[in-house]
């Protein structure tokens, strides 16, 4: 029985002749690079917007809040091309000409566009883990003497950043997924490989095949290593209550 | 600025294209996509979720499958094998609904994951009160459980809505004329005007999923949401079933873990 109306026969030599292989091994580096990169950077920005959301004053509040509803609603596609033709554009004094000639631009207007897509979503992730640690917290930290820095550091951030860890790590992977975007600006990563192999060789399904089985594979590694933390990181609760009231003042 | 208000003149070319004498391209091809592929996602993805609440270990863990597998790979590499294979297999698509149908497989499984976190979030009980006021399974399903599950999951669908409109703009790399490329063909041609016509491209894109978060955000506050990170995935509703298998058959067949 034939089911479908096949006609293409695989030849799965193509993906490890010569100049291919050399592309796929770099679009792996660089799409591993970019992921990282933006996930470290995005985070620290989407933190301080975060906290620049959570601020009492206008002055922070308001650029930060337009920042995100800006960003969130604008499609990160969008953020890759900006940062790659128009960026250079607007910049003056002709940094922009210096650019341009720079080879490698388009994986650095990769990482920044990928940022910007991703520090708005990291921010409101932030921001909901830091408006649910108790208020009880801060004022014992407070009154222990510590100051707003040392709260931050001590008390406020480890709290929140225990109960944000799944969302954030599903961000993160999706972070890891939307770097595929980036061939659309010509940055040689994996998905950029691919086509290239498509377009010489007009044999894309096993480069293609290879590709999906990377990117499947090395989100689920990610999403198991993050329950993993999670569970590591878990504070359990009963177990202090019990030591503590086990040889405690008044037990 | 004055730049800018020259390109917003032109707002019917971003918004519709030629559409009357030549295609539709555009905003309006956006949006279209967006809903086509989540109506098409909606229905594969009630089925999909309730075989993913399902205790029958044969209807359960292919659908996982397929959910997991879709989810963790890139929309772009899905557009891909809609782009290269479907020829292969003798399916002639045109670009349209070639996007369609990789924006569909998309939007399936996450519309699966939904569904499932709405369909857990109904209360036990509930199958069991149709059922003894004389109901039949199946119109417990369609008259009790359903609009209560719909119920929870309508913030999740509109912010979900959101998302994949923006997801829409990925199709134009493989050359649907839509709003992006729409954009691009225009400061293309008039290099010089680049900076406007990004941003003309921004504000129509901003303008809808504004809105869109904006109806989500409401009904958030009045519909309450869905904690989707607490429901662990070996969970499943044995008081869901359409079709009851005899008890020694289900014995074999049947895990024990309910919720």
């Amino acid at each position: 029985m034939k089911l479908f109306n096949l006609r293409y026969e695989f030849d799965w030599g193509i993906p490890f002749r010569e100049p291919f292989v050399g592309w796929l091994i770099t679009g792996v580096e660089l799409t591993l690079l970019i992921a990282v990169v933006t996930a470290i950077t995005s985070l620290v920005i989407g933190t301080i917007v975060a906290m620049l959301r959570c601020s009492r004053f206008k002055i922070f509040n308001i650029p930060a809040k337009i920042y995100v509803e800006l960003v969130r609603n604008i499609p990160g596609l969008f953020w890759l091309l900006f940062f790659y033709f128009v960026f250079p554009e607007i910049l003056p004094f002709g940094i922009g000409d210096k650019l341009h000639e720079y080879v490698k631009y388009s994986v650095v207007a990769g990482i920044l566009g990928l940022t910007v897509d991703n520090s708005a979503y990291v921010s409101d992730i932030v921001r909901t883990g830091l408006l649910s640690v108790p208020r009880g917290h801060i004022e014992a930290a407070v009154s222990t003497g510590l100051n707003r820095f040392q709260q931050l550091r001590h008390i406020i951030l480890p709290e929140a950043f225990r109960t944000i860890l799944p969302p954030l790590g599903s961000r993160m992977i999706h972070n890891f997924k939307n770097s595929s975007l980036c061939m659309a600006i010509t940055a040689p990563e994996l998905t950029w490989a691919i086509q290239q192999v498509e377009s010489i060789t007009f044999r894309g399904l096993e480069v293609t095949f290879l590709a999906t089985v990377f990117y499947i594979g090395l989100s689920l590694i990610m999403a198991a290593f993050i329950i993993k933390l999670e569970k590591h990181l878990k504070i359990d609760l009963t177990s202090i209550k019990e030591k503590r009231t086990g040889d405690g003042l008044f037990s | 600025m004055d730049f800018f208000l020259e390109q917003l003149a032109n707002w019917k070319f971003y918004c519709i294209g030629t559409y009357p004498t030549g295609p539709l391209t555009g905003l309006a091809l956006n949006i279209l996509l967006a809903i086509l592929s989540i109506s098409l996602g909606f229905f594969f993805g009630v089925i999909l979720g309730l075989g993913r609440v399902s205790c029958r270990m044969y209807i359960k863990y292919p659908c996982s499958i397929f959910i997991d597998v879709v989810r963790s790979t890139p929309l772009l590499m899905i557009i891909f094998w809609a782009y290269f294979v479907l020829p292969v297999l003798g399916m002639q698509l045109s670009l349209f609904w070639c996007s369609v149908v990789s924006l569909t497989i998309y939007a399936t499984a996450y519309q699966a994951e939904i569904v499932r976190a709405g369909f857990l979030a109904v209360p036990f009980g509930q199958m069991d009160a149709a059922l003894s006021t004389g109901m039949s399974r199946f119109q417990a399903l369609i008259y009790v459980i359903l609009p209560q599950a719909f119920r929870m999951m309508l913030p999740s669908f509109v912010s979900f809505f959101n998302s994949m409109f923006k997801n829409t703009s990925t199709v134009y790399i493989i050359g649907v004329v839509e709003l992006t490329r729409t954009g691009i063909i225009i400061s293309q041609l008039k290099p010089n005007r680049i900076f406007a016509s990004y941003m003309v491209m921004a504000l129509g894109f901003w303008v809808v999923c504004y809105s869109l978060s904006y109806i989500s955000e409401v009904l958030e506050k009045k519909l309450g949401v869905i904690d989707y990170e607490a429901y662990k995935p070996e969970i499943c509703r044995q008081d869901l079933v359409l079709f009851p298998l005899p008890s020694m058959i289900k014995n074999m067949l049947v895990t024990n873990k309910s919720k």
